[in-house]
């Protein structure tokens, strides 16, 4: 294998790796806004006040979110390996879970 | 349209999503430039049946299911809002999210890179679980209804 077939294989290109590297980002982040909104009152009228409705304003935020932030990584090219955007990626998806899923059960 | 036809597209676009999701991890696992663009619009087609069951079961739990919840809490199985309803619907936005990068994932070099290839199994494998996990949720949510309107009538 040539050196470029190497790096090829290591890599997954920009526009992958940004969007995957954001949906790891956006996921941890919404985790984190579901145990905020829950435990302060303030936060979760804020975003009733936007739409009508606490739900519908948390999934227009992430959206956005992980299209904007997608966008911007991709341009720059973070230049992180396959290996490690997939462990990124199932690892967010896990640790995003469980803050949810812990944070309802407690 | 009945709020029971609703909340009956809602768990049928999901699982239509999952079997699409199956599909693309097979795909992905005998990835070659012959099923390249089958893979592709498999991807497609999982990220555009999980926004229809986002939008269609946003439309209902927005809507509706603010009857079923207060049945639900006065029942006998109040977790079933408060856990596994809760978790669904914000689990529910990061599943959205990884279905909808599947296809971005998928326009990537799956046939000769190998990392691409094993990120596509993964969300994938992901999207599928997740959701298995919701119907699972959605489930128990409608038992939640159910035993409550029971223990009503004895």
């Amino acid at each position: 294998m040539t050196a470029h077939a190497e790096e090829t294989d290591r890599t997954v290109g920009p526009t992958v790796s940004g969007y995957g590297l954001s949906y790891a980002i956006t996921s941890l982040l919404s985790a984190l806004l579901v145990v905020l909104k829950e435990s302060n009152q303030a936060v979760h009228d804020l975003l009733v006040a936007i739409t009508g409705h606490h739900w519908i304003t948390h999934g227009l935020l992430v959206v956005i979110l992980f299209v904007v932030l997608g966008a911007v990584l991709a341009r720059r090219d973070t230049g992180m390996g396959g290996t490690a955007l997939i462990t990124t990626v199932v690892g967010a998806t896990i640790v995003s879970g469980l803050i949810i899923a812990g944070y309802f059960i407690l | 349209m009945s709020k029971e036809l609703i909340l009956m597209m809602h768990p049928t676009f999901g699982v239509l999503a999952v079997i699409a999701s199956v599909w693309v991890f097979v795909e992905a696992l005998n990835a070659r430039e012959a099923n390249a663009g089958r893979l592709r619009s498999a991807s497609v087609l999982t990220a555009i049946l999980m926004w229809l069951t986002y939008i269609v079961g946003g439309y209902w739990y927005v809507v509706f299911y603010g009857a079923d919840k207060a049945i639900i809490k006065a029942g006998p199985w109040p977790f079933a809002h408060g856990f596994f309803m809760e978790t669904k619907e914000h689990v529910f936005l990061m599943l959205l999210l990884l279905a909808t990068f599947l296809p971005i994932a998928a326009w990537g070099d799956i046939v000769k890179n190998r990392m691409t290839r094993n990120l596509v199994l993964w969300a994938s494998a992901l999207v599928v679980l997740m959701g298995l996990a919701m119907e699972g949720a959605g489930a128990i949510v409608s038992m939640g209804v159910k035993v409550a309107l029971l223990a009503k009538q004895i």
